[in-house]
């Protein structure tokens, strides 16, 4: 849940990473890291197992400067994506403003896409939120593997699968290479402010 | 052959470096599969004998990740990330409230070794004692230590300066109605399920948006091979599919009247698993897609 405070003109929100394991969501969260340095507020924090798995969540704050008169400050996270860390996902997603939601793009994969999105839906339902309503942005990662002749779903493929009801902003990505990582940030980013302008009336 | 398995290699050795470990051993024993059943193989056993050895190793990493703690205990430079990010208190509130949370979201978090120490300090402040004792008895409890909480329970009794009469009697109660929950826990359990039983069966008479099916066939040259169909129209449990010209037995098989036992349904938050009945087919007349047919499957169960 934003925190705006009217006095200093500040607003800080929560924007969080949400996937099916190994989909790619930390290395988002890496790539943000090393290329947008102006922007970033402070070292990334990642609470991993030796696997390098998320274990309970990856951290990165954020300082996008003075838009209409208000400094804004955002908070990246990250859930654990495998099946056993249910109730993680659920604890770091509270207070959460906006959503990237990183499928992963692997043909063998696609069962786990569908299950990690209405897993997203369970989630937001217990605080109160609709999924087709917070800002949401869809990333259709790894499309980088087409080249090293991985099977790989088609985009058309995955838009029905995933958008086809939520019909929000989605853009193909590859974490490792940083190709749509920034689109993917910049366009929930905008959603989000642009709700919580909604919410809070705050832009001068 | 060769090729097809030298491809299947390369796609476990990326999907083991994904970190997608049960994709990799499932192309690792299927590439087995090809080479116990073909004779083109000079080192049949050596082949084997290799993947084997590299299904183990998976296997045995499969095993440590799904095995391993979900919560384990962690530093104390975690420990204060935790509290700090997950307190929700609004800047308005008290410095202790905020206290509060950070311990209550370390408790979350599993840390229940670093929840308890704040815990401590916080029973020392009057406006937060009573909630921070009910939390330590709980943190006990979590950690499976119900001998801890009842002989912390008992000094707290006993400790007159600490606890007004008042105070001690709801966290008496507070610890009561817990041990009571959990005893009773699973029983409530068992009557809560048919509940969300039924609450699942009523949001299955609302038919989600389909957008495409998986059928596996259980007849012709291609028996028990999954076949995938999108979902050209739906109208309630009544879904459209466009099958080619060009498949020709699958055509034959799905007559109307037969019953598809084990059908996947993709929508886009959730696949379900049913089954469903062929209830039309009709050969399409004009238009592009001239000559393929049209097949309606009535939704029995999902």
């Amino acid at each position: 849940m934003a925190v705006f405070n009217i006095k200093k003109r500040e607003i800080e929100c929560k924007i969080v990473y949400y996937g099916p394991g190994r989909c790619g969501k930390t290395t988002n969260l890496e790539y943000v890291f090393k290329s947008y340095k102006k922007q970033v507020d402070g070292e990334m924090v990642s609470i991993n197992t030796e696997g390098d798995r998320t274990l309970f969540f990856d951290f990165l704050p954020m300082e996008l400067g003075k838009i209409k008169g208000c400094d804004v400050r955002v908070q990246l996270f990250t859930v654990p994506g495998q099946v056993q860390y249910t109730s993680t996902r659920k604890l770091v997603l509270r207070g959460v403003d906006g959503v990237v939601f990183v499928a992963d793009s692997l043909t063998d994969r696609r069962d786990k896409n569908m299950l990690s999105l209405k897993d997203l839906q369970q989630n937001l339902k217990e605080y109160g939120l609709n999924i087709f309503k917070i800002p949401l942005v869809l990333q259709y990662n790894k499309r980088d593997l087409a080249e090293e002749g991985m099977p790989v779903m088609p985009l058309e493929k995955m838009e029905r699968d995933l958008n086809r009801q939520l019909k929000v902003p989605s853009y193909p990505a590859s974490a490792m290479t940083g190709d749509g990582v920034g689109k993917t940030l910049q366009e929930c980013l905008k959603l989000t402010l642009q709700s919580l302008q909604k919410q809070f009336n705050w832009a001068q | 052959m060769n090729k097809k398995i030298k491809s299947l290699l390369q796609q476990a050795e990326v999907y083991k470096k994904q970190g997608l470990l049960n994709e990799a051993k499932s192309k690792y024993d299927f590439v087995k599969e090809l080479i116990q059943n073909s004779d083109t193989f000079q080192n049949k056993q050596k082949l084997i004998e290799s993947l084997d050895k590299k299904i183990a190793g998976l296997t045995s990493k499969i095993e440590s990740v799904e095995s391993a703690p979900v919560k384990p205990e962690m530093s104390q430079h975690v420990n204060e990330l935790i509290k700090k990010l997950f307190s929700f208190s609004s800047k308005e509130k008290s410095e202790e409230d905020a206290a509060l949370e950070g311990a209550i979201a370390l408790a979350k978090f599993g840390q229940f070794e670093g929840a308890l120490k704040e815990f401590e300090k916080l029973i020392q402040i009057n406006s937060q004692r009573v909630s921070a004792a009910k939390n330590i008895l709980r943190c006990h409890l979590e950690m499976g230590a119900v001998d801890n909480a009842n002989e912390q329970l008992l000094k707290w009794q006993d400790a007159e300066d600490l606890f007004s009469s008042d105070q001690i009697e709801k966290i008496t109660v507070f610890y009561n109605d817990i041990l009571d929950k959990k005893g009773l826990k699973k029983e409530t359990a068992r009557k809560e399920e048919p509940a969300s039983v039924q609450e699942d069966e009523e949001t299955d008479e609302e038919f989600l948006d389909i957008s495409a099916v998986a059928i596996v066939l259980d007849d012709g040259p291609n028996k028990g091979e999954q076949v995938e169909l999108d979902v050209s129209f739906q109208s309630g449990n009544v879904i459209s599919l466009i099958v080619s010209s060009k498949d020709e037995h699958l055509i034959e098989n799905l007559k109307v009247g037969v019953r598809l036992d084990d059908v996947h349904f993709y929508s886009p938050v959730a696949i379900f698993r049913g089954s469903g009945v062929v209830s039309a087919k009709t050969q399409i007349k004009s238009g592009p897609k001239k000559g393929d047919y049209s097949l309606d499957i009535k939704i029995e169960s999902l």
